[in-house]
């Protein structure tokens, strides 16, 4: 009987200990996978550094869009702050100047190099960080 | 008239759905005119409801725009065909397809035959009180039936362009088909837990119909990726969107319980961890429900923000949870401690896939509650994207499919013959091998994980034509379903990883009767048309596009949606069995030039072929349960 506990004692330790590193292994692999997600505001009072990818929320400046060959650079408002993106591709439907847009990139001098430009499905949309204001 | 007719016969129908559900309650289950009396309740709570709906279709098609739902949502100048889909284009709608669903599984369950009169009816009776409690949260929070006062409007605001498609006309439905069939499983376990008579073998009764809703739930996010990869316009068949996630999160935990269901009805092992899994199922469903209605979190499908939904739901699901799962704890002690699972054999190979699925699970979960939990503390809104989801499913699927390989000769309750099945193994890790220098000297240079997946999706494969071809020489029994499932498993993993390697896209600025070449494609801007539609125009840009001495047009399009106003891009895509050439047009430059996105998407029919070979394996076993029933 004693024998047979303590197997039972080793397994159940074995399966915490297990469970344990895999739960922490999945924590890390979560920590070292986020996008951040700021408004302009926040981007200049926060610091960034280069190699982590950021999402940013806002609206399309007006008269900001400009288009070179492939690129297109815009700016991003927060009705405070603003944020240059550059980004090379096509650009969603929905995105046109005055409207909401999500951008995902990284960092370069101040300025955004976009990998991604979201716009959403719908076109009364505005990011929830800025419906919140 | 007709809309206040609809309106009664559901409340008529989720009153009577609670006489069911006291009828179970009060009646003695094992006798059988008390069966027929359940059963007849049953029916005609569903029939009276499916009335309401069909009523509710008429309306649609009729343009009755004093429905307040259908006037913002459908509209005059749609095709019929439109406008019954619209009625599940947002929320409302959807939800009512849901519960018309969940209670029509309930029906064909309701018709079926039991010798168990008991756990029969205990489970017609559990169906009936979520049915209620879907009902009730249908009719306070998200009421389909309410009017615009005080005057109708003349025309409708219309359906959502990009949802005018046919693809997403039927992703929908099949996909609640296979979220609420999962209601079968679980009511019947909480049936057999509180019967407490551990000799009924629910498992095996269970069988076809998870099955069943298991297939509708694989064609349904199948459907799912193949719209979104034509009609975004991104060329992408998964993005990790949450509510992607919460569609695959019970698909994994079903196809978990489809395996673990087998070792319980076979062998008498793990019953207790499969009645969990029929719990943790249809839960994950509940909460694809929750996270997708509740608006909690951002995503392109999320259709409504309103919080009292978040909040019924919530509740509600929080009910089921604790209920099920206090049942569940109180009746551990009704089964004799089991036998101990023999190692290597394929109880213990089964058990180890469920650790994998566990995993996947585990993780996904985190990964779509994480940014809400993190908000809350930190205060800063984070998003879990791609990166993540490929650092944890990478591995798990290499490591899945090394114990599938080796498991493949496994029997029930007996250690594997290591010899002889290891043999098989070596030979098809030579073929896999040499596969992999094959692909290497096409394809060049690749990372070490996308080769490890290359040669785990060979080594699926080699090893599973070497069974078929040995079994068909001995005059052996194959089980043709798993073959065809897993061989979708190693389709899956080899088209996904040659997908992500060797596809690529350009951007180009081009006018009219301009040529430029990407790869060894010629592409030439031949002309741009003007075309009027019932609800949009259009302007359709044709291009000439040579390739290997083959010449075919492809012609992308950008719509005006005149109700919304909203413009929507029309893909072209020149399908290959090897890879689509997949166009798309931007915006009109100054200069007359366009933007144009040419892309090379490598392999992307395969893998939806895949998860059609693990669809039709699924209908597979159920014609075999079936063929051996009658």
């Amino acid at each position: 009987m004693k024998v047979h506990r303590k197997k039972r004692l080793i397994n159940i330790l074995l399966l915490s200990l297990l469970s344990g590193s895999g739960i922490l292994m999945v924590l890390y692999a979560l920590n070292s996978n986020l996008d951040y997600f700021f408004t302009p505001s926040e981007l200049i009072t926060e610091e960034i550094s280069d190699n982590r990818r950021v999402k940013v929320g806002g609206m399309v400046l007006e008269g900001s869009v400009d288009r070179d060959n492939t690129t297109i650079n815009f700016t991003i408002t927060d009705y405070s702050e603003t944020v240059d993106v550059s980004y090379t591709g096509i650009v969603p439907d929905l995105f046109k100047e005055g409207s909401g847009v999500v951008v995902l990139g990284y960092l370069n001098e101040g300025k955004l190099d976009a990998e991604k430009v979201l716009a959403k499905h719908d076109e009364n949309y505005m990011p929830p960080a800025l419906k919140e204001k | 008239m007709i809309l206040d007719i609809a309106h009664y016969l559901s409340i008529l129908s989720t009153a009577i759905f609670m006489l069911t559900f006291t009828l179970v309650l009060i009646l003695d289950r094992s006798v059988s005119h008390s069966t027929l009396l359940i059963k007849r309740s049953y029916s005609h709570a569903f029939l009276l409801f499916l009335i309401s709906f069909l009523l509710y279709v008429y309306l649609a098609l009729t343009d009755n725009f004093s429905v307040s739902y259908i006037a913002q949502h459908s509209n005059s100048l749609l095709p019929n065909f439109y406008k019954v889909t619209s009625i599940w284009s947002a929320h409302e709608g959807s939800m009512f397809l849901w519960i018309i669903f969940l209670s029509l599984w309930g029906f064909i369950f309701n018709l079926s035959t039991d010798r168990d009169l008991k756990v029969k009816n205990l489970s017609i009776g559990i169906i009936s009180i979520i049915i209620v409690g879907f009902q009730l949260f249908l009719l306070i929070t998200s009421n389909p039936f309410e009017v615009v006062l005080p005057f109708a409007p003349e025309n409708g605001a219309d359906i959502n362009p990009v949802l005018q498609d046919p693809a997403l006309a039927i992703h929908p439905p099949t996909l609640y088909l296979g979220y609420v069939g999962f209601v079968i499983p679980f009511a019947y376990a909480l049936a057999f837990l509180i019967n407490k008579d551990q000799s009924i073998e629910w498992e095996k009764k269970v069988k076809s119909w998870s099955v069943m809703a298991w297939v509708f739930l694989t064609i349904g996010i199948s459907l799912g990726s193949w719209w979104a990869y034509y009609e975004l316009g991104w060329g992408g068949y998964w993005f990790w969107d949450p509510v992607e996630n919460v569609a695959l999160m019970p698909w994994l935990a079903a196809t978990a319980f489809l395996h673990s269901l087998s070792v319980a009805s076979k062998s008498n092992v793990l019953r207790i961890w499969t009645l969990l899994l029929s719990i943790i199922v249809f839960s994950l469903s509940l909460f694809g429900a929750f996270i997708v209605r509740s608006g909690i979190i951002d995503s392109i499908h999320s259709f409504a923000n309103d919080p009292q939904r978040g909040m019924y739901l919530l509740a509600f699901i929080a009910v089921i949870l604790f209920v099920s799962l206090g049942l569940f704890a109180s009746r551990l002690n009704m089964f004799e401690s089991s036998k101990n699972i023999k190692a290597l054999s394929k109880e213990s190979f089964i058990s180890l896939n469920n650790i994998f699925f566990g995993v996947l699970i585990f993780s996904t979960m985190m990964g779509i509650t994480y940014p809400l939990i993190y908000e809350l503390i930190y205060d800063q809104k984070i998003s879990v994207g791609a990166p993540f989801y490929n650092a944890i499913y990478a591995p798990i699927t290499i490591l899945a499919t090394m114990i599938l390989v080796i498991s493949i000769d496994s029997r029930w309750g007996r250690t594997i013959d290591t010899g002889r099945s290891f043999n098989m193994l070596y030979i098809s890790l030579a073929m896999g091998l040499i596969g992999l220098s094959l692909i290497r000297y096409f394809v060049g240079d690749m990372s070490f994980i996308i080769m490890i997946s290359f040669l785990m999706g060979l080594i699926i494969i080699f090893r599973y034509l070497i069974l078929v071809i040995k079994n068909i020489l001995e005059k052996k029994y194959i089980n043709t379903p798993s073959v065809i499932a897993h061989t979708g498993l190693g389709l899956l993993i080899l088209s996904i990883s040659a997908n992500s390697i060797l596809s690529s896209e350009k951007v180009f600025n081009m006018k009219p009767n301009e040529v430029r070449k990407f790869e060894n494609i010629r592409i030439e801007f031949n002309d741009l048309e003007l075309l009027n539609n019932s609800n949009h125009d259009s302007i359709k840009a044709t291009f000439a596009l040579d390739h290997n001495g083959k010449s075919f047009y492809l012609s992308p399009e950008k719509r005006k949606y005149f109700a919304r106003g909203q413009i929507t891009s029309e893909t072209a895509i020149k399908i290959m069995p090897i890879r689509d050439i997949y166009l798309t047009i931007g915006e009109q430059l100054e200069g007359g030039q366009w933007v144009v996105n040419v892309q090379l998407n490598y392999f992307i029919r395969f893998i939806w072929l895949s998860a059609a070979m693990m669809a039709f394996s699924g209908l597979l076993i159920i014609s075999n349960i079936i063929r051996r029933k009658s």
